[in-house]
């Protein structure tokens, strides 16, 4: 990088290399790289006698936390895009094509509860939308979602998933850290500390809240857990910048360079009396890519550079606000995944409810009008964000993942208007880096109540994404309160039969 | 591998079976089972291998079972024997073989039948396993002889010992200033101020052993010292004033609970008493310490939905917060790893994990008033209260019927009448009750109301929401399982209740609220205390069974409104609740108790749909864990004998995992580096002889006037050692030798917390509050129950006391400090990790806090530097990094503090690594 280009941070602080001339580096195994690779007994002894496989510790270096590093084999996929729909989309009315619904409308076969999460059951409802057959496949997907249904000729859906629980927050949870209790590394910060990020400037996982707010289980959706916080994910989007990036308020650039030359001769003077300690040299380096975030975000977040066509493909300027600041996200999220981001979690839903009331795909009542709603601002951005990529050849290393925390029911609520829960069968698709394309793995049952034939875990579904980033499930953990933790827990097998 | 050293034992000719039926038909071990076994069982279950620790080969290794924590087979018992279930396929994710054809049913009943028989093997009857425990953690604390040497303090003796034996030579002693923002910081979390530090550097000038001994005595005085200590336990419990998951509701008056913990390190209550006070508190009037038991996050029941099993799930998942709570902080084990199957790795079977959960089963998250010794300031308060209020309503009585607002709750207190039924009529045509009740003159606080007390309730039938039954009306539970009716419009009709008593009862008081539980247990909601109540009317029925009006609310508020001295009456009643609420007993969130608990089950694979044997309450059953109690046994006194079991004083791991605490607290790393894990797969100690010394010390001090389980006298201890008073300097030779500095060869240097970095900007501010205790300032927005706490305020003057004091919630960031390994207090945490993030720099660089404070420390060196640009600048680097500066750094601070103002070189010394690093 130019180094005219950078802050005064990044230039002044923080040439790094001179730095470490000037102050006689060396990089020694010290307190952090410690605590970076996990402590324990299980680490420094055996550790296959603890977990079966013995443990992969990613070799990081205490001074940049963020280089990139090896993975445990040739993965297909470099970077990951996690298209996360909060509240629970309806697979009946979506993807997961159910005829015997239609037929047996208004009925209600054996087999069905009497009480599920909100309460009392109703009888079965045929799917609020028409299905037809898209692309080449002819797969059968719903005019809900009618611009994602024409690029199922790309996806690989799993029509068979399954989760461990009926709530929000704890379905959140376990989706995307594995454990429904609260505490767990998410799977963005378990990627990035396996390994690392390809981008210099930018956090190596970024979570792109939706324009309403934070999902149901909040930053837990991307956070560190019990890993150092250097993993958890970086919170902006395209109206928010992340809490403190700009340059206060009263300050003058001038005030800013004064204060990080000052904090140069500082810390070099503090240095030369602690020479060669990592854990310095690390706060320094920090300071050195706040500097170029500094720069980068806000570089990230302008879209004017956009050309008029994009913006009108993503749909910027048309339909609901909501869906307008969603249309935001999606370029964004794609400028991210170009700059070599690691992880990118861009969620399309939230707890706070938004402009439209409503907060995300929840439809206890009035399915038709509350799905249609998130509806309109999903399909549109995300169909035209995922072909955007395909068209700049992006797909080649990035896996795009879309899915929800669970499904809906086939039946409808004692209301007669809503679908409630259903954590025995949902459907989730995968796009690009290392996955069939227009294939669809698993079924559920005739009406999609239960996961029916090869029934998928999340721990499934988390352990071949980690597959395909080049990651054995059971070699990546983190000795944590006696245990070496995993994002797949003790469980989880890779879904060969949908790697290319 | 090895978890266990299991024995078996050959008691040949002491028993002999003689009960065993034979005859024709008998089932033959060698002809029958064995060579089923040895087909289908012996590749993963043999001598070789033994997957999920079943081994069949051995009649003794199939009594004991394998880690699922029952037995294979139990004698003359075949629908008890694990084995059988496994084989016959009741359950086909478990069924044994797992590949390949199951057993045919022939074959299963052959298995049956032998166990039934007594499960005959020739030459095996009699061999049982003895376990038996040899990890150290588990073994008595034996205390080892002091290494000879010129040591004064044990502690060097055995530290000094190791460096020798490594042959590296020990720092020399750190210089006055570093050690006293070592000794302030580690004792304290507070960097001292400039006048501080230069009144040490003369004395220790002077006699440095004098001066640091009455330095160090003056910083354990400190009521500083209690908040510093207190702010580590919080971590270790995760103790957080908000319930994380959903709704992420504020736990109301849960800091009580950090207050009580406060004073017990500035009190030095003793760590036994600190245990049984927090297990316990209720019976010994201290109720506020059994917020320990519910320091961990917590499902609301409300929030898993109405299917029966995840009520239970949801019950079982609240019981594991309890017990990882008390398992980490105390013990030091990673208990709910038997939660599903026996512990991997320690002598923990899932039995023992029901066992200790029976322990605490009479434990829900919630809040009561907690119980108060009858000096407790609180209950003296209330005491001076109770006899105002009550001259308030005997002038109230004179005038007829009152309704008193207790905020929570509404009450009509009307006069003694003697009656068979009570009937409410609301004036509203819809109303939502979580709970009604009626009291009476005789027993003063019984419910006359409860169902169970054979009251029955009746309502207009046609104004009933299913969803909402009358019967949550009178269930004794209050929160969200409410009573609803709704009275369409123009129907003319509004809702009504009847008490139908069992027999003729005399009452005087209804008292009724929407959702009690909100108004209790939370706060900062939009919805407040759950809603307005109406106005009603009371009648009691006559003989004739027709009812007669006897009061009604309104009526009496509007006829006390008109009435002056009732007026002022009422007026002064319901000052005197606010004070009662605000300065007495007050409902906190510090658990709550059943009297009587159900009876605890195993809960096979950990599922609480599976229920297994019944257990009853007791410590591990390899650590001497019987308590002598069983299921009818009442809830406080489980837990009572449970923490005298902990606190006796040859418990194995109370006193080694607390004083590693301390060690790790003082020294940067614990003697064991995983500290809330002293099991197998924990860290071997450092120092194993210096640990157990410790520890024998710590519960039989050896030290003339040091009291046993003294905490503060163990920190002294360790204060007072050569090893903490040397400089932290690296050497390259001795790092090559020990990187980790685990030898204490040198003081680590490592980057303090986000408290110490936050409140001592504050007080080089001069703008610290001091205030110690009591609410927590907040910084979030008042919300909706189901939405996400946002910051609001994180930098004004209401923020400005010790972070301590800011409300602790979980998951939720603060924009500025969090970014700084503070906890999320979502899972135990022995230790913060230290990481550094660009988060952190922005934070530290950008945010309002730092930006204004910066302007107020450059504020108040110009003031008390008389003018002199030169002498503001060095009284800045004194407030922020206790030293003057160098020449170089005079004078480029003194240009930048001309052109662009002594507020930016403020903001460059807060972001220094010498202000973030502890020498």
């Amino acid at each position: 990088m130019n180094p005219e280009h950078m802050t005064p941070f990044g230039r002044r602080l923080l040439d790094r290399r001179n730095f470490m001339k000037n102050t006689g580096f060396s990089l020694g195994g010290l307190g952090l790289a410690q605590l970076l690779a996990g402590e324990g007994r299980a680490s420094s002894d055996n550790p296959a006698e603890f977990t079966g496989k013995a443990p992969i510790r990613p070799d990081i270096d205490p001074d940049n936390p963020y280089l990139p590093r090896q993975g445990h084999f040739e993965g297909a996929a470099k970077q990951v895009l996690v298209i996360f729909c909060p509240g629970a989309v309806s697979h009946v009315d979506t993807f997961d094509y159910k005829p015997a619904l239609a037929k047996l409308h208004g009925q209600k076969p054996p087999g069905m509860p009497a009480v599920t999460f909100e309460g009392p059951s109703g009888n079965l409802a045929k799917p609020f939308w028409d299905f037809k057959p898209r692309g080449q496949s002819g797969k059968m997907t719903s005019e809900l979602l009618p611009k994602i249904g024409e690029l199922a000729d790309d996806f690989c859906f799993v029509h068979s998933l399954h989760t461990q629980s009926s709530a929000h927050p704890q379905g959140e949870n376990f989706i995307n850290t594995g454990f429904t209790m609260e505490g767990f590394p998410s799977f963005g910060a378990w990627a990035t500390y396996a390994l690392g990020s390809e981008c210099e400037d930018l956090p190596a996982f970024v979570a792109i809240n939706d324009p309403r707010g934070l999902a149901r289980s909040g930053k837990n959706n991307f956070g560190s857990g019990f890993l150092p916080a250097a993993f958890q994910g970086t919170d902006f989007n395209a109206k928010n910048p992340p809490a403190n990036l700009g340059r206060p308020m009263d300050y003058s650039a001038s005030d800013d360079k004064q204060t990080v030359d000052l904090l140069q001769r500082l810390n070099a003077k503090h240095l030369e009396k602690y020479p060669g300690d990592a854990n310095l040299a690390a706060r320094v380096a920090s300071y050195e890519l706040a500097g170029q975030m500094q720069m980068s975000v806000p570089e990230m977040m302008d879209l004017a550079s956009e050309p008029e066509s994009i913006h009108k493909e993503y749909g910027t300027e048309s339909g609901s606000e909501l869906k307008r600041e969603y249309a935001k996200n999606c370029i964004l999220a794609r400028r991210l995944i170009e700059k070599g981001v690691r992880v990118v979690q861009l969620f399309n839903g939230s707890d706070p409810s938004g402009g439209n009331g409503i907060t995300n795909w929840d439809s206890h009542s009035n399915i038709a009008d509350t799905h249609a709603m998130q509806a309109e601002i999903m399909d549109q951005p995300t169909a035209a964000l995922i072909s955007d990529l395909k068209r700049r050849g992006l797909l080649k290393d990035t896996l795009i993942v879309w899915c929800t925390e669970f499904g809906r029911m086939p039946f409808l609520q004692g209301n007669g208007t809503g679908r409630d829960h259903n954590p025995e069968a949902f459907t989730c698709f995968f796009a690009g880096a290392g996955v069939k394309k227009g294939y669809s793995y698993g079924q559920s049952d005739e009406f999609g109540f239960k996961a029916a034939v090869d029934p998928t875990s999340l721990y499934d579904f988390n352990a071949t994404i980690l597959h395909l980033m080049g990651l054995d499930h059971e070699r990546l953990s983190f000795y944590h309160n006696g245990l070496e933790r995993r994002l797949t827990n003790v469980h989880g097998h890779v879904i060969k039969e949908i790697l290319v | 591998m090895m978890k266990r050293n299991s024995t078996v034992f050959l008691l040949s000719g002491l028993v002999a079976l003689l009960s065993l039926p034979a005859g024709s038909g008998a089932v033959d071990f060698e002809k029958d089972i064995w060579p089923i076994l040895e087909a289908e069982c012996l590749d993963c279950h043999g001598p070789d291998k033994q997957k999920s620790e079943v081994r069949v080969d051995q009649r003794a290794s199939l009594l004991k079972g394998g880690d699922i924590g029952i037995p294979s087979i139990v004698p003359g018992d075949p629908v008890a024997s694990f084995l059988v279930e496994l084989i016959n396929g009741s359950d086909p994710d478990l069924i044994m073989p797992p590949k390949g054809s199951p057993l045919s049913e022939e074959e299963v009943k052959l298995f049956e039948d032998w166990i039934a028989a007594g499960a005959e093997w020739p030459g095996q009857m009699d061999e049982v396993i003895e376990e038996k425990v040899e990890h150290w953690s588990y073994l008595p604390v034996k205390r080892p002889e002091i290494p000879e040497s010129d040591a004064t303090n044990p502690v060097d003796a055995f530290l000094n010992a190791k460096l020798k034996e490594q042959g590296i030579k020990t720092n020399r002693p750190a210089d006055a200033v570093s050690l006293i923002k070592r000794a302030s910081v580690i004792l304290t979390g507070m960097i001292p101020t400039p006048e501080k530090v230069r009144e040490f550097e003369a004395a220790y000038g002077e006699d440095s052993d004098t001066a640091y001994a009455a330095l160090v005595d003056e910083l354990m005085a400190s009521p500083h010292f209690g908040e510093r200590w207190a702010q580590h336990w919080l971590d270790v419990i995760r103790w957080a004033e908000t319930n994380g998951s959903e709704a992420n509701l504020y736990r109301k008056n849960a800091w009580i609970y950090r207050d009580y913990v406060v004073r017990a390190f500035n009190e030095n209550i003793p760590y036994d008493q600190f245990i049984r006070e927090q297990l316990a508190g209720d019976q010994l009037g201290v109720g506020e310490a059994t917020g320990f038991l519910v320091a961990g996050p917590h499902v609301p029941a409300a929030t898993v939905g109405r299917e029966p099993a995840a009520i239970r799930q949801a019950r079982a998942d609240r019981m594991d917060e309890i017990m990882s709570t008390v398992g980490a902080s105390i013990m030091g084990v990673t208990i709910s790893c038997a939660r599903c199957h026996n512990h991997k790795f320690d002598p923990i079977s899932i039995t023992d994990y029901y066992a200790m959960s029976a322990v605490f089963q009479g434990v829900e998250f919630g809040g009561r008033y907690p119980e108060f010794a009858e000096d407790h300031p609180r209950r003296q308060r209330a005491s001076e209260i109770y006899p105002k209020m009550f001259a308030q309503r005997a002038i109230l009585r004179e005038g007829g019927a009152w309704e008193e607002d207790w905020g929570g709750f509404k009450e009509l207190q009307f006069g003694n009448q003697r009656t068979k039924a009570l009937r409410i009529d609301f004036d509203w045509a819809s109303v939502g009750v979580d709970e009604l009740q009626v009291f009476g003159p005789d027993e003063y606080n019984d419910n006359l109301a409860l169902a169970r007390s054979g009251t029955e309730l009746k309502e207009d039938q046609s104004l009933a929401d299913n969803r909402h039954p009358l019967k949550n009306a009178n269930d004794g539970k209050f929160g969200t399982m409410a009573w609803r009716a709704k009275a369409p419009k123009d129907s003319g009709k509004k809702p009504w209740v009847e008490l139908h008593f069992p027999e003729e009862r005399t009452v005087n008081r209804f008292r009724f609220s929407s959702n009690r539980e909100y108004y209790f247990e939370t706060d900062y909601l939009l919805q407040g205390k759950g809603g307005d109540l109406p106005s009603f009317r009371v009648s009691v029925v006559q003989d004739d069974g027709s009812w007669k009006q006897i009061a009604a609310s309104k009526a009496a508020t509007d006829r006390i409104a008109k009435n002056p001295k009732l007026k002022k009456a009422s007026d002064e009643l319901h000052r005197l609740i606010g004070e009662l609420t605000d300065e007495g007993p007050r409902h906190s969130f510090v658990g709550q108790f059943t009297k009587m608990p159900n009876k605890t089950h195993v809960m096979h694979r950990g599922s609480p749909e599976n229920l297994r044997d019944e257990v009853v309450p007791a410590g591990f059953s390899l650590m001497d864990g019987d308590l002598g109690l069983d299921s009818e046994t009442p809830d406080s006194k489980r837990r009572l004998a449970f923490a005298e079991w902990l606190t006796d004083p040859n418990h194995p791991l109370t006193s080694r995992v607390m004083v590693n605490r301390i060690w790790y607290h003082i020294f940067g790393s614990g003697i064991v580096a995983t500290g809330s894990d002293f099991g197998l797969a924990g860290a071997m100690p450092t120092h194993p002889e210096l640990l157990d010394w410790l520890a024998a010390e710590f519960v039989d001090p050896g030290r003339m006037e040091v009291a046993p389980w003294s905490s503060k006298d163990m920190i002294r201890l360790l204060v007072m050692s050569d090893a903490f008073k040397r400089s932290s300097l690296p050497d390259q030779e001795k790092l090559q030798v020990d990187g980790s500095s685990l030898l204490l060869w040198r003081y680590p240097p490592q980057r303090v917390e986000a408290e110490v970095i936050r409140d001592g900007i504050l007080q080089a501010s001069g703008k610290l509050n001091p205030e110690m205790g009591g609410r927590s300032f907040r910084i979030h927005n008042v919300k909706k129950t189901y939405a996400q706490w946002e910051v609001v305020d994180n930098h004004g003057e209401d923020t400005w006391r010790r972070m301590l004091y800011q409300e602790r919630m979980r998951r939720v960031d603060d924009k500025i400090f969090t970014a700084f390994d503070f906890p999320d207090c979502g899972q135990v945490r022995d230790k913060r990790p230290v990481s550094t993030t660009p988060l952190q720099a922005l934070n530290l660089m950008n945010s309002d806090f730092v930006v204004e404070q910066s302007e107020f420390i450059a504020e108040r060196a110009i003031k008390e530097s008389g003018g002199d640009p030169e002498a503001a600048v060095k009284r800045a680097f004194e407030l922020l990094l206790l030293r003057q500066p160098y020449a170089d750094e005079l004078a480029a601070c003194t240009n930048i503090a001309g052109s662009n103002g002594l507020n930016i070189v403020c903001r460059s010394l807060i972001n220094s690594n010498e202000y973030a690093f502890l020498p």
